[in-house]
């Protein structure tokens, strides 16, 4: 379960305050298996928000609850084993290591724990993406649509319970989008987890259990 | 190699700190080399005076008396107060006086065959500091002969000077062991003579001694001066080479065999190179680690934002230290094992050398340079942990 409770990012507040938000200052609970949308123009605190339900931003009133423990709490060492095993995330800036091929980028993850897929999963999910051909090029040189996928595949090679999406299919196209929601979804069901996503505009790409505005 | 390591490897890189990381692993070379060299040649001096072949040896005792000046002549008394100081010194096992006879004194041979007479004196000591074993080194008025030792120096000067030129016998010890002698003690109304045997041949003491219950008896007898003054010692020392003896004798004006403590020279020397190399190793090896030190922190701020972003998809801190340990101490332990071959080698050598002059240290390197060396390398370990630590949780 993940509570947030009456949170308002501080470099934000001034603006926030003034809006009304269903999540900003709100009470929330999140639960498992649950498929929520948030949406929001730009400049809202979207990507800030992810960020915060993701523990690496603490510049917040309120509280994140998760499974009872209040994150700002945390230590470093257990902030680390949460991303290993509970919370995977697929950032709105991709972050790549450009250095790293497509394929060692996407093995990170599945290694940094014990792998919860085999080595040849990842193939199997480049082939559906259609990055199969790129995966032995350095990221940095793959266009933005790819190394979209490339980070999609990333945030699906370790267990999870949470999967936080901040604007995950801006780089791709309608057809594309849809084959990588279709396998989000596929995983995130296998898994039994809840999926929080943020974007600009509505949309129907999974089936969503809540639909809120940020 | 496990594949996050892999990975891990790729991402970061020494990048900018390759050069002082050279010259960190060139100095901390130099630096446990010197350290484990001076504790080595340390433990091999030591060995040299403390082993068993020396134990026991001439070197560990020492007679001394004031030195004979112009200045010192019929002065030569060791006051008590510098018997009690000598005993509390640090280079002192123990002390023993010798007491010189003051009766005069002849001995001769009974047997005509082997015509020998001379006027002597005697000394006795206490009966720890001989070194002639195994012999009843006692005498009482119903002893059938006054048992003596005599330095065997004397032995070597009849046998190679005084039978030649007197055309006399060559004598084995066990010979002259066998020879009944006569000593005469000559007071003012009378002569008295008494049988007495040459019971053992001393390294140490380089006059002729008999038992001190003899001694006490004839001073007391045939002697009118009743006051016991001490003009020569003999002390048991851990180590006659100590610089810390020869000062002192030379301090108060005492004198030993020159040969014994010669030793004390070469001592400083030993201690003065082991002094250098020690605090030239130990300075070394500071600036080694902090020039390491600072090698991994310019790797990890070369690799901040690699560092971060690992760190933000779920790289555990301890992960990314196990990593840069793995990553960086290797290299120290065979810098230590190479320093480690190294001293072996020359000890080796060194060991070959001095056999040539019959000195004899161990083939190996002591246990105690194996102890450093191991120390070393915790140290090593807990600087790079504590570094790699510090920055990576900054």
């Amino acid at each position: 379960m993940l509570e947030l409770n009456h949170l308002m990012p501080i470099p934000l507040r001034d603006r926030l305050s003034k809006k009304e938000s269903s999540v900003w200052n709100n009470q929330l609970i999140f639960n498992l298996e649950e498929w929520i949308k948030i949406t929001a123009p730009s400049g809202t605190g979207k990507t800030t928000l992810m960020n915060m339900l993701y523990g690496i931003r603490m510049d917040y009133d309120g509280a994140i609850i998760l499974d009872g423990i209040n994150i700002k709490n945390i230590s470093v060492e257990q902030l680390a084993s949460i991303h290993q095993s509970k919370m995977s995330v697929i950032f709105q800036d991709l972050r790549l290591f450009s250095n790293l091929s497509a394929y060692e980028n996407i093995n990170l993850k599945r290694v940094l724990q014990t792998p919860y897929y085999k080595a040849e999963k990842i193939n199997y999910m480049a082939e559906m993406l259609g990055i199969s051909n790129i995966l032995s090029q350095k990221a940095g040189i793959c266009s933005y649509g790819e190394q979209q996928r490339i980070v999609i595949i990333r945030a699906l090679m370790q267990p999870f319970s949470w999967l936080l999406m901040d604007e995950p299919f801006s780089h791709l196209d309608n057809n594309n989008k849809a084959i990588a929601a279709k396998l989000i979804a596929q995983e995130c069901k296998k898994r039994k987890a809840a999926l929080i996503i943020t974007d600009l505009d509505d949309d129907d790409l999974f089936t969503y259990s809540r639909k809120l505005v940020l | 190699m496990n594949e996050l390591n892999l990975i891990l490897k790729k991402i970061i890189r020494d990048g900018v700190g390759s050069t002082k990381k050279v010259t960190a692993l060139v100095g901390l070379s130099v630096a446990i080399f010197l350290l484990l060299t001076s504790i080595q040649l340390q433990i091999n001096y030591h060995n040299l005076l403390n082993n068993k072949n020396n134990k026991d040896s001439i070197a560990n005792f020492l007679v001394i008396n004031k030195i004979l000046t112009d200045a010192t002549l019929g002065k030569t008394t060791i006051e008590d107060s510098i018997i009690k100081d000598i005993k509390q010194q640090p280079f002192t096992e123990s002390v023993g006086e010798l007491t010189p006879s003051k009766f005069k004194a002849s001995i001769e041979s009974n047997s005509s065959r082997f015509p020998f007479y001379t006027d002597i004196s005697f000394e006795s000591v206490p009966k720890d500091f001989i070194d002639v074993q195994g012999t009843d080194w006692y005498w009482n008025e119903q002893s059938p002969y006054v048992p003596i030792i005599i330095p065997t120096l004397f032995l070597d000067f009849y046998n190679f000077q005084f039978s030649i030129s007197q055309d006399l016998p060559q004598l084995t010890p066990d010979i002259i062991k066998m020879i009944l002698f006569k000593v005469s003690i000559h007071y003012k109304t009378g002569t008295i003579s008494y049988n007495a045997k040459i019971v053992g041949f001393s390294d140490r003491i380089s006059s002729m001694i008999v038992p001190q219950e003899f001694m006490n008896w004839g001073n007391h007898q045939f002697s009118t001066d009743t006051i016991n003054t001490i003009s020569r010692l003999i002390i048991r020392t851990k180590d006659p080479g100590s610089p810390l003896l020869s000062e002192y004798l030379k301090k108060h004006q005492l004198t030993t065999d020159a040969d014994k403590t010669r030793f004390s020279k070469y001592r400083k020397v030993v201690d003065t190179v082991v002094y250098i190399a020690g605090i030239t190793g130990g300075l070394l090896l500071a600036f080694a680690l902090l020039v390491f030190t600072l090698f991994i922190q310019i790797t990890i701020a070369s690799c901040k934002e690699e560092i971060l972003l690992l760190i933000v998809l779920g790289t555990s801190p301890k992960q990314l230290g196990n990593f840069l340990i793995k990553r960086f101490f290797p290299t120290n332990i065979w810098l230590i094992v190479g320093a480690i071959i190294t001293v072996s080698f020359l000890q080796f050598f060194l060991y070959k050398l001095l056999e040539i002059q019959h000195i004899h240290i161990d083939k190996f390197i002591s246990g105690y340079t194996i102890a450093l060396a191991s120390l070393l390398l915790l140290l090593i370990w807990w600087v790079n942990k504590r570094t790699i630590r510090r920055y990576i949780y900054h």
